[in-house]
């Protein structure tokens, strides 16, 4: 039988939401990839994209706000077997979750962070999110924010990320497309999501985007993938070049990708050979008695004095 | 002939060879059939500000430190000034003759306050401001002067050098020829110290040798020491003892942030990620080691041991206040979402960053209260080093069992504290697991289907549920019902009754000494051995005393605290804090108010002396509070 990977639960969200398309996507990658629901996982942080989990039917945490990153990343290295979907917004990732964004970068786990990004805090109701421009005026907020945005594309490629692009909510095959390609990918993934905000984002509207966006995919000379060292510093100069585009053009596909960075897993590996072979959740722990295995005489021998 | 009983002190600035010292003295004393027991103190400094170890030595196990020290080995002029007041008449003082030109001002990297207090001391006595001035003091109240010229007996013995980098060596070595130590078992410590460095044992060897002569040459050697039967026994300090706990209670995901006096432990595990297991029935099981991550912070640090504890992995952090105080939101997480998850808790002196690398035991209220809302969780406590290994275990237990986040708290004086255990006994403790989810159709996580509140855990990879922060229904979707509320915060509730109602008494608290005493002494933490040899004490002078020790707050026996404690005489409660936090909880869990306490709050580790003498003065002059001052 055909799992379906969306759940039952009546999704919440204003109409209109660009999340709606994302998760259109993720369980049209899931159902795409033939993946055992049992082994794949959604983990969210705070605000509207933090009840995607909820609407899926695979295993699923909604943590804390900003601290999806570390509960990913958690349940990822304990079971590197799992497929580790994290879901969290501009403010999630880019504001209160920062640190643990730019600290995965240089992890580089094996997690797939979908960042859905609508500029603002929908559930607070449409404050700016780090991810606004300076001077820009939506319906929620008071004055024109204040601040200037962060681009994670670069901040992604600059942290460490082996796999970085950027999607669009109503590309829904091209957003399923890079989700199964960075749920494919050894090391961690970013894909920031441009989504519409229909309640409290005035500007950067459905519309708005969809006369903008356009996939890097469609030429063919584009080639972001660095097979080896040599290429490292052309195509992250590339990726960064082609993540500074906005405006009236603003390309959507896969900036980065550079598969010579080892995973974490792949780097624990070698410090614990049986790593992969035996995860640490599935290690055996007592002997057939229920007593430890372990005998500090014999492991912690240096401190042993006879 | 009295028994050897022996307090030292070795003092040197930080990173100048005080721990290798103390190492050779610790390796030589066990050798011959002893028990060490001492506590290291240092600023929060790399290299130069003045640091100590304070030994005792003795051949049955000690548990406490006592001054004046019988013997101070001062590696730099600075350790001098610093414990003028540490010694006493018959206290030998081994130092470099080359010291006896130092000025007080000259020691830079003595704190302006603490150099104030010592000008004082001198000024007082009318003594220059110089290590002289120290000197004559010494000599007055007939302390024996060891004035060893370091580097003439170094160059004599070991002319290839260079001196400097054997002065620790010299001062071990002196100091284990006047305790009267043979110079075989001093041979054999040193080989034991260098064991794994073999290149330089023949040299140090030699510098101990200079040490023994010259001793011999000023008169000073003391009769042959006797020496015992020696068992293997393991050196172990607070930290060490926790992690080889944790490992034992199968630990195999450990989160850390950097931060003294807790990351010992960590490191401790990052060294023995890949694991040696016992021989036999371990090699056909699925083993292979545990992951250690230092992550970018003690928020990500919480939150990350909570997510691998989803997988089914035993799963724990250790941090100390400051980190502490960042991980309560995921802390009250853990408690909403039934994650098992151990923290341990390393107290040192707050508040803010207070004082980084000195004792405290002031976050007892906060490690109670800790994270917002009411939620279930568990607080122990370990007082010795066996306990830390047997409490980290049954910590992972009953984070598993309980399905909640179990709050393991040691001072800093125990992270630090190095003691000879004689047996880690393996069969002590079980290790138990969680109830496991057998229906993977339909899987309820917070299945309300339960009488002791705890519902079967499932994991992710094998089964598929939710959680959420958010109150919840069984499935662990959203919801904001009033009745679900109320029936999961009183689900919630019932697993703590359930751990209440399952661990034995002796698991939470413990009356050690005589049922009916003169003085019921009450504390937790470090000074369980503390009490336990001034009890010890006491009753040589004819006084009975025993001791309330606790070692749970997070379920509390209120009941047998209640009683003991309407039955007991002088009750004095003894804490490493200024609010007597666990008089406070025992009031608050008994409605009784404790009258007496012997605090302190300046950092450093309570001693015999001062808790004998602050016991005095309770009974006698009927104070009710005594503010401890010991320690430099």
């Amino acid at each position: 039988m055909v799992h379906n990977f969306r759940s039952d639960l009546t999704v919440d969200w204003c109409p209109g939401c660009g999340d709606f398309g994302i998760l259109t996507a993720i369980t049209k990658a899931l159902g795409n990839m033939n993946l055992d629901p049992e082994k794949v996982v959604a983990i969210s942080g705070i605000g509207c994209s933090g009840k995607t989990p909820h609407y899926l039917n695979i295993a699923g945490a909604h943590t804390l706000h900003g601290r999806s990153i570390p509960y990913s990343v958690g349940v990822k290295l304990a079971n590197p077997n799992l497929k580790v979907l994290v879901m969290g917004g501009d403010g999630d990732m880019l504001g209160i979750g920062a640190g643990h964004f730019v600290a995965e970068g240089r992890r580089n786990s094996g997690v797939v962070i979908i960042l859905y990004n609508n500029s603002v805090y929908g559930l607070t109701k449409g404050q700016a999110a780090p991810t606004m421009p300076l001077g820009e005026k939506v319906k929620s907020i008071p004055r024109p924010n204040i601040f200037t945005k962060i681009n994670p594309i670069p901040l992604a490629m600059a942290s460490g990320y082996s796999f970085v692009a950027r999607g669009f909510s109503s590309e829904i095959n091209h957003l399923s497309d890079l989700i199964q390609r960075a749920v494919n990918h050894e090391g961690s993934s970013v894909i920031e999501v441009l989504q519409p905000c229909p309640t409290y984002n005035d500007v950067n509207t459905l519309d708005w985007y969809r006369k903008r966006v356009y996939k890097l995919e469609d030429d063919k000379s584009w080639d972001p993938i660095v097979k080896n060292k040599e290429e490292e510093e052309e195509k992250f100069d590339n990726g960064y070049q082609m993540s500074l585009k906005w405006g009236d053009h603003i390309p959507i596909g896969i900036m980065y990708e550079n598969n010579t960075i080892p995973s974490f897993t792949k780097r624990l590996s070698d410090i614990v050979p049986n790593y992969l072979k035996y995860p640490p959740s599935e290690q055996d722990i007592s002997d057939s008695e229920g007593y430890s295995i372990l005998d500090p005489f014999e492991t912690f021998i240096e401190r042993r004095i006879d | 002939m009295q028994e050897t009983d022996i307090n030292l002190l070795v003092g040197g600035p930080q990173g100048g060879g005080i721990d290798s010292s103390a190492n050779m003295i610790n390796m030589a004393f066990s050798l011959a059939g002893y028990n060490i027991f001492g506590v290291r103190e240092f600023h929060s400094n790399i290299k130069g500000r003045h640091s100590y170890i304070h030994l005792r030595v003795k051949h049955e196990r000690p548990g406490s430190l006592k001054y004046p020290v019988d013997i101070m080995v001062a590696l730099d002029p600075d350790t001098l000034f610093e414990h003028m007041l540490d010694v006493s008449k018959g206290s030998k003082i081994i130092y470099d003759s080359a010291f006896e030109k130092f000025e007080l001002k000259q020691a830079r990297m003595i704190t302006l306050d603490t150099m104030s207090r010592i000008r004082y001391e001198l000024e007082n006595r009318k003594l220059p401001l110089n290590i002289n001035g120290v000197l004559e003091y010494f000599k007055s109240v007939g302390v024996i002067l060891v004035s060893l010229p370091f580097d003439k007996i170094i160059n004599k013995n070991l002319p290839e050098g260079p001196a400097t980098r054997y002065y620790n060596t010299l001062g071990a070595g002196a100091t284990m020829a006047i305790i009267g130590l043979d110079i075989e078992h001093a041979n054999d410590g040193i080989k034991y110290a260098f064991r794994k460095k073999p290149a330089v044992i023949e040299s140090n060897l030699k510098v101990v040798k200079g040490g023994y002569d010259f001793i011999k040459e000023m008169g000073l050697e003391a009769e042959n020491l006797e020496v015992y039967p020696v068992k293997p026994r393991m050196l172990l300090n607070g930290n060490d003892s926790v992690a080889i706990g944790k490992l034992m209670g199968g630990l195999r995901f450990q989160t850390y942030y950097p931060i003294t006096p807790a990351s010992d432990e960590s490191n401790l595990l990052e060294n023995h990620e890949e694991m040696k297991f016992l021989k036999g029935e371990a090699e056909k099981l699925k083993t292979a080691g545990l992951v250690v991550v230092q992550t970018e912070d003690e928020i990500s640090a919480i939150n990350m041991a909570n997510g691998a504890a989803l997988t089914g992995v035993r799963s724990s952090t250790a941090t100390s206040g400051p980190g502490f105080s960042l991980m309560s939101e995921g802390i009250s997480y853990a408690g909403m979402t039934e994650i098992p998850v151990v923290v341990t808790l390393y107290m040192r002196g707050g508040p803010s960053t207070g004082l980084p690398t000195r004792n405290g035991q002031a976050d007892l209220l906060f490690a109670i209260n800790t994270g917002h809302g009411e939620f279930p969780k568990m607080v122990i406590s370990s007082g010795d080093m066996e306990e830390c290994v047997y409490d980290a275990m049954k910590s992972l237990n009953y984070a598993q069992k309980y399905q909640m986040p179990v709050i393991h708290i040691i001072d800093k004086t125990l992270a630090n504290t190095m003691d000879l255990v004689p047996e880690i006994d393996l069969k002590k403790i079980k290790i138990e697991k969680y109830e496991e989810n057998k229906n993977h159709e339909d899987y309820k996580r917070f299945s309300l289907n339960t009488d002791t509140g705890i519902s079967p855990y499932g994991v992710f990879g094998k089964d598929i549920y939710w959680i959420t922060g958010d109150e919840h229904n069984e499935y662990g979707h959203i919801t904001e019902d009033v009745s679900m509320r109320d029936k999961m915060m009183e689900k919630r509730r019932k697993k703590l009754e359930t751990a209440d109602r399952e661990i034995p008494l002796n698991d939470k608290v413990e009356l050690y000494g005589e049922k009916n005493a003169d003085i019921t002494y009450i504390t937790w933490g470090s000074q369980k051995t503390l009490l336990l040899d001034a009890i010890k004490e006491l009753k040589k002078n004819g006084i009975t005393a025993n001791l309330l020790y606790i070692k749970m707050f997070v379920p509390f026996a209120s009941d047998y605290v209640e009683k003991v404690l309407k039955n007991a005489n002088t009750v004095i409660d003894v804490e490493s804090n200024m609010n007597a936090q666990a008089a406070q909880v025992i009031r608050m869990n008994t409605g009784i108010k404790i009258e007496n306490s012997i605090l302190k709050y300046n950092g450093r580790h309570m001693t015999l002396d001062e808790i004998l003498k602050s016991t005095k003065k309770i009974m006698k002059e009927k104070t009710e509070v005594e503010v401890l001052e010991n320690g430099s």
